[in-house]
């Protein structure tokens, strides 16, 4: 029978891993052409520049397929749609035309104290066709 | 109680920093730390701002306890000092009642949570007898070619001791002087890791602040608490390396 040839992985330290990574891809990008070398710097800084604005929340599907489907009919970014409904929500709650109170559920999560019942509204959007 | 030695027979890798370093960090996280001192300079003691003396002389060749000999430095950081009079006790493992443990039966009587030893860049009878009184070897080391090749004797040498039935519980290799811009660092980096494998801890980076904390007689944490050399250094929204990150690792082990 054929033996493979097998190699045992080691199993390094995650930080010092992680700093190879970087060091190889730094050692790599110094024997390229001075030209892809600032393109690849000015990726990295790009990239970087972003990390600041970026934000995972969990929203309704139907929310984010409504907030899809206007984006493309305006041909805009999602980002700044999104970006801009909240800034309307923001300068509401703090001139009070919108409160939370109407909203708020106890929680039963140790996390929180409170949870946001949004059927309502959901259900009123639907009912007024803003959502499908 | 864990006890850690800290050896490399190449001079100048940061053993004594690192020593004093991960030593104090234990004292202020409330342990209660020994630092040994078995380097005949005895900078163990300069470094706390303290005067070296003949502790382990005293120790070993002259039979007063542990509680006699040890100066507290800081608060839970006790140290065992040395001088030149750490010569003569070489010269005592030559008697017929003295072995190469005695260091080993002294210290594991003692009350203390973790024992750090900081070695003299040698490979003689003292240095056999810091290995065998010790638990988990520290190996600190340059980021170049004859800095590693001490590495590679210390593992030869607890190999042997390992043979002659002493039981490490394990070791660790800890690049120190790191610079993460040049070549040979990332080719020597490399290369330990690929030999060496977890046994590689993250590395402490170069640091000029280390230099200067021994002239004023302070440790890291009281002369730069947030130096590069103890938080890492930068990598997007983290920090990579340091003594701090090898603290919480040494730290995991003393748990255990």
């Amino acid at each position: 029978m054929n033996k493979k040839e097998l190699e045992r992985r080691k199993v390094l330290d995650p930080t010092v891993a992680e700093l190879l990574a970087g060091m190889e891809q730094r050692q790599a990008e110094a024997q390229m052409p001075v030209r892809t070398r600032q393109k690849k710097a000015r990726e990295r800084a790009k990239i970087q520049s972003r990390k600041e604005a970026r934000a995972t929340y969990d929203l309704p599907p139907v929310i984010r397929s409504a907030i899809r489907e206007l984006a493309a009919q305006h041909n805009l970014p999602i980002s700044q749609l999104v970006s801009l409904a909240l800034i309307r929500f923001l300068n509401d709650y703090s001139s009070e035309k919108i409160a939370l109170g109407p909203y708020k559920h106890p929680s039963h999560s140790p996390k929180y104290d409170w949870v946001l019942d949004l059927s309502g509204e959901l259900k009123k959007m639907e009912k007024e066709g803003t959502i499908s | 109680m864990k006890i850690f030695a800290f050896a490399n027979q190449k001079g100048g890798v940061g053993k004594t920093t690192t020593a004093i370093t991960l030593a104090h960090q234990f004292a202020i996280d409330g342990f209660r730390t020994l630092l040994v001192d078995l380097d005949p300079q005895g900078h163990v003691a300069i470094c706390l701002g303290l005067e070296k003396g003949p502790g382990l002389y005293r120790l070993l060749g002259q039979d007063e306890s542990l509680q006699e000999v040890v100066l507290p430095a800081r608060s839970n950081l006790d140290i065992l000092t040395s001088d030149k009079s750490t010569e003569k006790v070489k010269r005592l493992f030559t008697l017929a009642n003295f072995s190469e443990k005695t260091l080993h039966h002294l210290l594991s009587k003692s009350t203390y949570d973790v024992i750090f030893i900081d070695m003299a860049p040698s490979l003689d009878v003292l240095h056999l007898s810091g290995l065998l009184a010790s638990d988990w070897v520290i190996i600190p080391t340059r980021l170049d070619a004859l800095a590693i090749d001490g590495v590679k004797e210390i593992a030869l040498t607890m190999a042997e001791l390992s043979r002659r039935g002493h039981p490490f519980f394990g070791y660790s290799i800890l690049p120190t002087f790191f610079e993460r811009t040049t070549r040979e660092s990332f080719l020597q980096l490399e290369e330990l890791t690929r030999v060496f494998g977890s046994h590689v801890l993250p590395p402490i980076p170069q640091d000029t602040r280390v230099r200067e904390a021994p002239a004023y007689g302070k440790t890291l944490m009281e002369y730069a608490p947030h130096c590069t050399a103890l938080l890492g250094i930068h990598a997007n929204d983290h920090r990579i390396g340091g003594y701090i990150q090898v603290f919480t690792r040494l730290k995991e082990m003393v748990n255990e």
